[in-house]
């Protein structure tokens, strides 16, 4: 019920979406695909399959940050704990 | 290389396109003839640009307070200085919501300096992330902008 009076009281633009810090990561999902919508258009000679393309560029940017993430935990977390304190 | 093969290869600047292109994102595309190029460029760009004032506000956009981030979000065009102008004059003034007094952001003022902070300012992830988008907007709208400048009627149009 907050969540929604929150979004009912929201002036889009001139204030912040209500809510964001709770699935803040997800926005990295239309920020991945504008990029990738822009580059396809830009690079692709015939514009045929640009949003195969582009859905493809997205998931492969995607995997690319989940991939750091992964390895970014396993150094922090794993590695960097292995090493000794002095 | 004989002369032929050079002019050939030699790439004439289209500056007009360049332009065209800054004003407004993918008009630089239409007006070589890939009108369909364009509309996804421009699409592309103003969604990023527009998604970014969504998520954070028109605060995302300060050329006073975020200068280097606005350098990157100017690449988008006049849209910038618009949304830079609209937040100076809605927000950051307090036409909408209300000042709040907070603590200087420099901790080299002196003790007790209040400054006056609008209650719609976005603060954390809202911020940074519009903030972001609104610059990967610019950043990628100078990529098309030189493409533009660089791709030939012709070309384009097949």
């Amino acid at each position: 019920m907050n969540a929604l009076s929150g979004m009912l009281a929201w002036i889009p633009v001139i204030e912040p979406m209500p809510g964001v810090e709770r699935w803040w990561m997800l926005l990295v999902v239309p920020l991945s695909f504008g990029i990738a919508l822009v580059y396809k258009a830009l690079r692709m000679p015939k514009l045929e399959h640009v949003w195969r393309a582009t859905g493809v560029m997205t998931v492969q940017i995607l995997l690319g940050l989940f991939g750091l993430a992964l390895a970014f935990l396993v150094l922090v977390q794993i590695v960097v704990p292995m090493l000794p304190a002095d | 290389m004989s002369e032929s093969a050079a002019s050939a290869t030699r790439t004439t600047l289209n500056f007009r396109a360049a332009v065209l292109g800054w004003i407004l994102p993918g008009l630089g595309h239409a007006s070589l003839g890939d009108r369909r190029r364009g509309l996804l460029v421009g699409g592309g760009v103003l969604g990023l640009f527009l998604g970014g004032l969504l998520i954070g506000g028109l605060d995302v956009v300060d050329r006073r307070e975020d200068h280097l981030w606005f350098l990157a979000q100017a690449g988008a065009g006049p849209v910038a200085w618009v949304a830079d102008y609209a937040n100076a004059n809605l927000v950051a003034s307090g036409r909408f919501g209300e000042l709040l007094e907070a603590p200087h952001p420099n901790p080299m003022a002196p003790r007790g300096t209040v400054v006056e902070v609008s209650s719609l300012k976005s603060l954390a992830h809202p911020n940074e992330m519009g903030t972001l988008f609104a610059a990967m907007a610019g950043l990628m709208n100078v990529v098309a902008v030189l493409d533009a400048m660089s791709r030939r009627p012709a070309e384009a149009a097949s």
